[in-house]
């Protein structure tokens, strides 16, 4: 390899992803990385949840580069991916964001600000007035369970710079199935500063849940994650 | 009669450990959990005084109970360590998985090949 420039004048600009997981979302999803791309000067990275639909060549031919996993891995585990990419390519910061246009991408640049000021190291997307009174339920329920004190638990819309970015690249977030209370248990436990900036979120753009198809999955789900935040729970002697 | 039973149990376990490890069905290293499991109960069936004696010594009345209750305690660590096991290798998949789809959209970037369908 030849010897680099020692003159070249390094970038100053912070290296940055959008990382979209998707499944099945080839109604939105073309719109939805156009919205991104229009807002933000940042590369976009689609990962494919194996979907069955043209989801990957919709989302490539808008702009994105696709990440197609062979096997479906879910949400967490295709944004994991993306995640280990960002480590791998030594990114400053990554935006997680869902597929299906709930999340506005013209309020990216006012997540990220904190994080590039260094108030903190991981931002949430914060809409708890959003979703039905049984899902803000269940949202108390996991605040109790796992003493998070978080107002919006599930959203999707984050930003993660570097330090985020390799925790949650290692093998110890792959235990994890979800993306919410194990991960951001996992995040405050090691030390990383979590702050949540209000956002508008629109109803999806196309219809229910892909994650909770079924209320036999949302049980499951639900007893998953009180156990795990029952058991992960940062201990009174370990308190702040 | 019992330790006819058990012995002729505990051999043909022991064959079949020793059939399967030969043709590769069973890796060597659950052979050797199984090969103490037998030689266990290869005990137990030649000598039942000794168990008798030790559950009389445990407080135990009725002996057989203690077979029972330390067989059902060896399945049940047995059931955790598989479970364990399987975790480590759940993960080791998804990572694997993982890797080789971000290698794949390397070299669809690098070269234009599109991923190759399973």
């Amino acid at each position: 390899m030849a010897p680099s420039n020692t003159h070249e004048k390094k970038s100053t600009f912070p290296r940055a992803a959008v990382l979209i997981p998707a499944l099945n979302e080839e109604a939105v999803v073309a719109q939805h990385i156009t919205d991104i791309r229009a807002a933000v000067d940042v590369p976009v990275w689609l990962i494919d949840d194996c979907s069955a639909d043209r989801t990957a060549r919709i989302a490539a031919d808008a702009g994105a580069r696709v990440i197609k996993l062979p096997a479906r891995l879910g949400a967490w585990g295709a944004t994991q991916t993306g995640i280990r990419e960002a480590a791998a390519k030594a990114l400053d910061y990554v935006v997680t964001m869902d597929a299906d246009g709930q999340h506005d991408p013209s309020i990216i640049a006012a997540l990220v600000k904190p994080v590039l000021r260094d108030e903190c190291d991981v931002v949430i997307g914060s809409a708890p007035e959003r979703g039905s009174t049984l899902r803000r339920f269940a949202w108390r329920l996991m605040r109790l369970t796992s003493g998070l004190d978080c107002g919006d638990l599930t959203s999707g819309f984050r930003v993660l710079n570097n330090r985020a970015i390799n925790l949650l690249a290692g093998a110890r977030a792959s235990y994890l199935d979800y993306q919410d209370v194990g991960v951001l248990l996992m995040l405050e436990q090691a030390g990383l500063r979590i702050k949540e900036v209000p956002v508008v979120m629109p109803p999806r753009a196309n219809g229910k849940s892909r994650i909770f198809s079924s209320w036999l999955i949302v049980v499951s789900y639900m007893a998953h994650t009180l156990i795990l935040g029952t058991i992960k729970r940062r201990r009174p002697w370990n308190a702040r | 009669m019992i330790t006819m039973i058990s012995a002729t149990f505990g051999i043909c376990l022991a064959a079949l450990l020793l059939f399967l490890v030969r043709r590769d069905q069973l890796h060597i290293s659950h052979g050797l959990g199984w090969t103490l499991a037998i030689l266990l109960s290869a005990l137990l069936g030649f000598a039942p005084r000794l168990f008798d004696a030790t559950a009389e010594l445990l407080g135990v009345s009725y002996a057989p109970i203690l077979g029972v209750a330390l067989a059902i305690a060896a399945l049940v660590i047995k059931a955790l360590l598989t479970d364990i096991e399987v975790s480590k290798m759940k993960v080791r998949q998804q990572r694997l998985i993982q890797k080789v789809a971000l290698l794949e959209s390397a070299l669809q970037e690098a070269t234009g090949r599109p991923p190759i369908d399973d």
